[in-house]
């Protein structure tokens, strides 16, 4: 049978083409004439039709020589049979009116306008032929003020057209509601916040609204719409494991703006501040420009052939002398995948060790360790994109809004679209007025929650019986554990009412696909290993696997972390996960890197800082970590690195770890270097040198393929491709992987030949076997058995959106002025208490030490519950950290200290801020 | 900002009016309420709205200034709105407005879109332009508080004698 045409197409002025479902008229025409092929003003491909401007009216009809009515072609479904006419007399005419019309009230000073030639409305006021504006001057808004006040963001709204194209892309794409339309019919406006500026406003600086806009009416510092680029890269940002996309603008070796690309499959035209504005430390005159060789104690410049042959020369003689084991690498997780093995193979073959680790030691280690023992691999099960699928999403002890902006956004828009939302958190979160549940526990036990969640799963036989019997083992052991819970304690542990955590787990175990993300709120504890398994026996009792919208899914922190992991900065694994202390895993590097290769397991980083103590560990090798600043316990730290004979710093700016060092390598940033970040959904990305490298400096990889040539390795100079092909011959999920196949939307690993990529793991089985349940009871951390009588208080840290860590990079930027310091957040209780006044200076006080910083009082946090972020070191909150780790993987417990806290009292009583009742 | 008992529990009957999921319809009858118990609607009160209604402050404010009803100043002790639609016009409002404003001693000359209300130099009135009142066949028409008034002289004496019933309340 002939199909009837008709019923499946749609014609374009005369011309039948196949329709999609889905389409609207706009898309629809677009894809077969290109877009701007019907003008359009407030459209925008990254937003919902809107219908506003009626710029992209075209007529329609439904018999080809039937009435035809004018409609907006954006906003209206497309059906079948249609006939749409595009360029009719009478909608070429339409238009025409529609734009003069706007631009009666549209400054004509176009040649000054700084998006002059990449602007909307110009281009659709060309297209449809405006020649001049014939109504006489009117009314207009043309002396509205321009906003200047904030770091990034710029308006000057005498430009706009009203197009709301800004309030959308706040609405829809970050969720921060900060634009609106005030006022109606001639008198309506854009307005920030309750009509204020940006920098008053709760902008948090996105950029989301200024790439939206079509004109210049919002825009950002860095004019990122101007057309003075003359090249554009493609790269991959550094600040986070979303691993968003950037379009980088150059000119020259400048750095002009970055934009985010539509298409990015990541981040979809959305980034945060850090990604779209945080760039200007790259030329910051505090970058180092030249390796520092220690002499008479002090740093001085030299030559790099003088370091390297000082490295060399010190290196060699400590491994005669004490023997490979007396050398330590610390890799981290900002660099590329290519550098992270470089770096791995430089220590195990150059020396002969298995000690490297690397800075994800200190934040997901319990995350690959607790997701292999229950699943065999160490990553997210599924994809950011699987929002879209998931009928109930599950955070726990994850700030995604500040740590994980762009997946943060994406979490909060599908809550707005009624999505449940079960948020386990110690604190009110962003995202809790938008959750449907909030279960605030007491800091440190996760256990003990998680435990009457799965409990309470079971008692209401919300289990997947089918899924536990054919994919699964040791529920036996598992049930009888969940039996012999006494809810009443536990309740008592963790404070949350049981009804609440029951309807939490109705919720998450009754949805269709429910998917679980967590953070360093589960892994930084002395039971976070313990914790992240307890993660995966509700997925896997709930039957939540291997599917689109479920699973597991660690938010990982820094932007490389699962790519340092991937690659074998770990001591007890190699390159690809494989277990160094197997014999037939050691004969396969030994005979991979022709070289002797120990068997025995490495120093984690904290037992690296115990040996250099104890005088076994004698050189260190740093790559961009400040372990001074980020490590807990800093005056432990201090102690063992100046205790080594030779420390070896590579960074980008001076450091207080790098202050120890005896030499200091500087390194360039991602921006001047090209290599693979994997993102926290297993996605290989390429990154691209932007610019060439700061004179004077070099990229890591380069750096560690010299000194492994001086040191007599045979080692090929530093190609991104020739790495990563040398990667794909170890690693067994890396097989398929090139640098040309990766292709530029990324590869999420295991990449099988021909380079294709696997988006959900575990699909009909475990990459184990079968998935292991595991019962852990609750167990109080030492900490607060030790301390907490003492020190009453729980102080919990974590970090914002505007500052990465300790700030290094961040706070050489813009970033600076929109946050200046690290706050404590105190419930008003407490406060009272204790007596302390929003901003009054603070002491906090544990069993290690003090720090002061400034009070602010919030309900936040539950009575007894502190808050801080720790980006500015000078607070150096870590002198009161405890050295507390995860019993696994030893990754620190941050999450959970025990203090006490007085009001600091001025010593000159005119610095008291007089009381205002 | 205090929020009276009753009010709130007269919001919350208003919002169990619509489906939980829709809360935020309940925008304009909250909007209602609150300037009827505060006069006008204060960034306060916007905030009050939102957060009862779980939406962003700036839909509330966008529906405030969206509906000319809604005042975003505090008024004198008794507001006067005069009818401008045309009828009205024709019958000679913009007189009355004149008329009022003298005889109330309120100075319009900084009234505009963004700021449309007018108050006294002692508070007791405030006035503003209002489009069509319903009545159009008995203009000039104004309303003081609630209470309407049809045919109204539009002179200096009219607006005293209407004024004075106020006065001396
Ligand atoms: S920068 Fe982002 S948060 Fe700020 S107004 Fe624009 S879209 Fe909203
Ligand atoms: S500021 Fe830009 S995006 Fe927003 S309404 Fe005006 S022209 Fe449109
Ligand atoms: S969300 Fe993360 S990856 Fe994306 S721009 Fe922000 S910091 Fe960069
Ligand atoms: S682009 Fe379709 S109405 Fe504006
Ligand atoms: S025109 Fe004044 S009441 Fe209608």
């Amino acid at each position: 049978m002939v199909q009837d045409l008709s019923t499946i197409s749609a014609t374009i002025d005369g011309e039948s083409h196949v329709i999609e479902s889905g389409d609207t008229l706009l898309k629809f025409v677009d894809r077969h004439r290109g877009r701007g092929h019907v003008p359009t003003l407030c459209d925008a491909p990254q937003l919902a039709p809107y219908g506003a401007c009626r710029v992209c009216s075209v007529e329609v009809a439904l018999q080809p020589d039937g009435p035809r009515r004018v409609v907006a072609a954006c906003h209206t479904p497309l059906a079948a049979g249609m006939h749409i006419f595009t360029e009719s007399a009478k909608v070429q005419k339409l238009r025409r009116n529609i734009v003069e019309l706007v631009l009666t009230d549209h400054p004509l000073d176009c040649l000054t306008c700084e998006v002059n030639g990449n602007c909307e409305l110009q281009t659709v006021a060309a297209k449809v032929g405006i020649r001049g504006v014939r109504y006489p001057a009117g009314a207009n808004h043309l002396d509205r003020a321009k906003d200047q006040s904030h770091p990034y963001m710029t308006s000057d709204l005498s430009k706009c057209i009203n197009c709301s194209r800004c309030v959308r892309a706040c609405d829809e794409i970050q969720g921060q509601f900060v634009l609106s339309m005030h006022g109606r019919g001639f008198n309506a406006r854009i307005i920030k916040g309750l009509d204020t500026s940006f920098e008053k406003s709760p902008c948090v600086s996105c950029g989301a609204c200024a790439q939206a806009c079509p004109t210049s009416a919002i825009s950002d510092v860095f004019q990122s719409k101007s057309i003075e680029a003359s090249r554009k890269t493609r790269t991959v940002c550094t600040y986070c494991g979303v691993g968003c996309n950037l379009n980088v603008a150059t000119k020259g070796n400048e750095i002009l703006s970055i934009q985010a690309p539509l298409d990015s499959e990541v981040n979809h035209a959305h980034t945060c501040l850090k990604g779209r504005y945080a760039f200007k430390f790259v030329k910051h005159r505090d970058r180092l420009r030249s390796p520092l060789v220690r002499v008479n104690g002090r740093l001085q410049p030299a030559t790099w052939e003088e370091a390297y042959a000082h490295i060399v020369e010190n290196l060699t003689r400590i491994k005669a002398d004490h023997g490979g084991h007396a050398v330590a690498g610390i890799s981290s997780a900002r660099c590329t995948n290519e550098e992270n093995y470089l770096m791995q193979k430089f220590i195990r073959v150059g020396f002969g060790t298995n000690n490297i680790d690397a800075c994800a030691r200190v934040c997901h280690s319990p995350t690959a360790w607790g997701m292999q023992k229950a699943f065999g691999t160490g990553a997210a099960t599924n994809s950011v994109e699987d929002l879209q699928y998931t009928n109930c999403i599950m955070v726990i002890g994850a700030n995604p809004t500040e740590g994980h902006p762009v997946t943060g956004s994406k979490i909060k828009q599908r809550a707005l679209k009624g999505v449940p939302l079960i948020i386990i958190d110690p604190r009110e979160i962003e995202l809790v007025p938008f959750a449907t549940h909030h279960l605030q526990l007491r800091p440190g036990t996760n256990v003990a929650l998680l435990d009457m969640l799965a409990y309470y799963i079971w008692e209401a036989g919300l289990t997947d019986q089918e899924f536990i019997t054919k994919r699964c083992e040791n529920w036996a052991e598992f049930e009888a554990g969940l039996k012999s819970l006494d809810l009443d304690a536990l309740e008592r542990i963790h404070g949350v009412p049981r009804e609440k955590v029951k309807a939490a787990a109705i919720e998450y175990a009754s949805a269709e696909n429910a998917m679980a993300f967590h953070g360093l709120g589960v892994t930084e504890h002395s039971h976070g290993s313990k914790t992240v398994m307890t993660i995966a026996n509700l997925a896997m009792m709930t039957g939540n696997i291997g599917r689109p919208g479920v699973g597991v899914n660690p938010l990982r922190g820094q932007n490389n972390v699962q790519g340092a992991a991937d690659m074998g900065c770990q001591p007890h694994q190699g390159a690809g996960y494989l277990q160094v202390n197997d014999p037939s895993n050691h004969l396969l590097y030994e005979q991979f890197y022709g070289a002797h290769i120990s068997n025995e397991i490495g120093l984690k980083i904290p037992q690296m800082y115990e040996a250099a103590l104890a005088g076994h560990l004698k050189a260190m090798w740093i790559v961009g970590e400040d372990v001074v600043q980020t490590d807990p316990n800093t005056e432990h730290v201090k102690a063992a690195i100046s205790s080594l004979e030779f420390l070896v710093v590579q960074e980008l700016f001076m450091t207080p770890t790098a202050e120890y060092a005896d030499v200091v390598l500087p390194a360039s940033s991602f921006l001047e270097k090209s290599g693979t970040f994997t993102n926290g959904e297993r996605r290989v990305q390429r990154v691209n040198a932007v610019i060439a490298p700061l004179a004077g400096t070099k990229p890591d990889g380069q750096i560690l393929c010299e000194i492994m040539q001086r040191m007599g390795l045979s080692q090929p100079d530093y190609t991104p491709e020739g790495v990563l092909a040398e990667i794909a011959r170890i690693v067994p999920f890396f097989k398929g992987a090139t640098w040309d196949g990766l292709t530029e939307q990324g590869t999420q690993w295991p990449i099988q030949e021909g380079g294709i990529g696997t988006e959900i793991l575990h699909i009909d089985a475990f990459k184990r076997g079968l998935g292991k349940f595991h019962f852990f009871p609750f167990q109080e951390s030492k900490e607060i058995e030790k301390h907490h009588q003492e020190f009453p208080f729980i102080l919990t840290t974590g970090r914002i959106l505007e500052h990465y860590n300790c700030g290094t990079m961040t706070r050489r930027t813009g970033n600076a002025q929109i946050v200046t310091e690290d706050l404590l957040a105190i419930h008003p209780q407490d406060a009272a208490m204790k007596n302390i006044e929003d901003q009054d200076q603070v002491r906090i006080f544990s069993a290690r030490g003090e720090v002061r910083m400034k009070a602010r009082l919030s309900t936040e946090v539950q009575p007894g519950i502190l808050y801080t972020t720790f980006h500015f070191p000078e607070n150096l909150v870590n002198v009161v950290t405890s050295s507390e780790c995860d019993e696994d993987t030893l990754c620190p417990e941050y999450k959970v200290v025990a203090v006490d806290i007085e009001k600091v009292h001025a010593p000159d009583a005119t610095t008291i801020p007089a009381l205002t009742h | 900002m205090m929020i009276p008992p009753a009010l709130e529990a007269k919001a919350d009957e208003y919002i169990g009016h619509y489906p939980p999921d829709r809360k935020r319809s309940a925008v304009l009858p909250l909007l209602h309420l609150l300037q009827h118990e505060f006069r006008f609607i204060s960034d306060e009160a916007v905030e009050w709205v939102a957060q009862k209604l779980g939406i962003a402050k700036i839909d509330v404010l966008g529906v405030v200034t969206f509906y000319p009803g809604f005042r975003q100043t505090a008024p004198g002790k008794y507001h006067v709105r005069v009818c401008r639609t045309l009828s009205c016009a024709m019958a000679g409002s913009h007189q009355l407005m004149e008329s009022l404003c003298a005889e109330a001693d309120i100075d319009r000359s900084h009234a505009d879109h963004h700021h449309p209300i007018a108050v006294s130099a002692d508070g007791t009135f405030s006035i503003e332009f209002a489009e069509c009142l319903a009545s159009c066949g008995s203009g000039p028409v104004c309303m003081v508080e609630d209470d309407f008034y049809e045919k109204v002289d539009p002179t200096v004496e009219g607006a005293r004698s209407l004024l004075n019933s106020y006065r001396h309340r």
